[in-house]
């Protein structure tokens, strides 16, 4: 309950407040959301196999959003932002199907 | 991978976590070839955050103060994470459409503003029309007057203020098509312009222009606008205008002239070898086609910076000013249906010899 209150206000704030986001973050912003939407199928997942730890959730969520503008960051440094934006970007869209997967077989038993 | 050394401890919590893992190695491990490599093997086969596993296998702490703690992080994170989330999407719908408002707007106007062209324009020829009709049929009363519209209606064909029809060619010339290119990151094919060597400018038009009235084409017009003799045709940015009004490629040229001439002559001028020589080089288009009935609208009449017409007192009131400038200079009188009053043309030529027989022209 606790925590969809939280998301639910964390997602009006972002509407209401519409935060600006400044030009030297915006490239990191879509690989942001692919992380932030790894984070919350591996948590969902977790929780339906009963291994659920909210610290571990809010940490990887973190880290990987972290990690990956960190990647992107050093990737554009170095001029291979856009190879580097599409190896995150494949990397977490398989752990994000991989987690989906199981989220169904829990569910739908099939 | 800190679950791994804990293997075989007696916390069911560890045994379940690992069990976990191990249906998911048995089970969904790809049966990869000898090439496969451990990392591409782990990226396939566990997609779960290790840390849950390693959470799962530590001591829990159980106490009320350690759950409503672990109820605070989660929803901070869940806060954070719904922040990120409806961010995105707010700055990704302000984005696109602020831009794509303003081209609609600016495509809107324009629109708007090139149909108000086209009805002013449709409208100054019909009252053209009408003035000439008017005219004509004023100046046919008299043999002078004869004389004088004879004279109106070969000055208004040089200054292409008459529609006029008749045999002649058209010339379709137009850029080279758009090269298909393929895009060497994403392997798309992506539509690329034709470079500056395919595309027409304005002088390329100019020349094929001006070696049609050497070849003695009468009246022309380009993409639609008939050519006068103070019209232009020349390029703002990468858009040909022919009388400030831009004309898009493929474009046509009709030129009214002797049949029997014209193409011979223009087939051999320099510019008509030219760009039959392009059409190989650089891929344009290049047709010229022969028309036994072409038809030319009247170009728009000179702008009178100046000029005002001269207010005659047997005209009615009906003129409405706002038409006025747009018409030709006897076109004040043009609306107003009344026959003895031609304005603005040599009035005192016709008015003498009222009893001179109308010979039909």
């Amino acid at each position: 309950m606790i925590p969809a209150l939280a998301l639910a206000v964390g997602v009006v704030l972002g509407l209401l407040v519409e935060p600006v986001v400044p030009l030297w973050l915006q490239p990191y912003l879509p690989i942001a959301v692919v992380a932030a939407l790894d984070a919350v199928f591996g948590g969902i997942r977790a929780r339906l196999d009963g291994i659920f730890d909210s610290k571990v959730f809010v940490v990887s969520f973190v880290s990987n959003v972290l990690v990956a503008a960190l990647i992107v960051f050093l990737g554009d440094k170095l001029g291979v932002g856009a190879q580097l934006s599409t190896g995150v970007v494949v990397v977490l869209g398989i752990r994000i199907f991989g987690n989906a997967a199981a989220i169904r077989r829990h569910l739908l038993r099939a | 991978m800190r679950g791994e050394h804990a293997e075989g401890a007696p916390d069911p919590l560890v045994q379940r976590a690992l069990e976990l893992r191990g249906e998911a190695r048995t089970r969904h491990r790809p049966q990869l070839g000898v090439m496969s490599t451990s990392l591409l093997n782990e990226l396939m086969t566990y997609h779960l955050d290790s840390g849950y596993a390693a959470a799962a296998g530590r001591p829990k702490d159980r106490s009320p103060a350690a759950r409503r703690k672990a109820r605070v992080v989660l929803a901070v994170g869940l806060l954070l994470l719904g922040f990120v989330l409806a961010a995105a999407y707010r700055g990704t719908i302000r984005q696109a459409p602020d831009s794509e408002r303003a081209r609609q707007a600016l495509v809107r106007d324009v629109q708007n503003g090139s149909a108000l062209g086209d009805a002013l324009q449709r409208r100054a020829e019909t009252l053209s029309g009408q003035l000439v009709r008017e005219r004509d049929a004023a100046l046919t009363t008299s043999q002078a007057g004869d004389q004088v519209a004879a004279q109106v209606r070969r000055l208004e064909g040089a200054a292409a203020q008459r529609p006029v029809h008749g045999p002649g060619i058209a010339v379709v010339i137009g850029d080279a098509a758009a090269a298909d290119q393929v895009d060497p990151a994403t392997g798309q094919r992506i539509a690329v312009p034709a470079d500056d060597n395919g595309r027409l400018r304005d002088r390329d038009l100019q020349g094929l222009v001006n070696a049609l009235w050497a070849a003695g084409a009468e009246a022309i017009a380009v993409g639609g606008q008939r050519l006068a003799p103070t019209t232009t045709i020349r390029a703002a940015g990468e858009a040909i205008l022919v009388d400030l009004r831009p004309v898009q490629s493929p474009y046509t040229i009709e030129a009214v002239g002797d049949p029997d001439t014209l193409l011979p002559r223009f087939a051999d001028s320099d510019a008509a070898r030219r760009f039959q020589s392009y059409t190989g080089l650089y891929g344009i288009r290049f047709t010229v086609r022969e028309s036994t009935e072409l038809r030319l609208r009247a170009a728009t009449g000179p702008e009178l910076r100046y000029a005002s017409s001269v207010p005659s007192p047997t005209v009615s009131p009906a003129v409405s000013p706002a038409v006025s400038p747009a018409v030709p200079p006897a076109g004040s009188s043009a609306a107003a249906p009344s026959p003895a009053a031609p304005s603005s043309f040599a009035p005192g030529s016709v008015a003498p010899s009222p009893s001179a027989p109308g010979g039909g022209s």
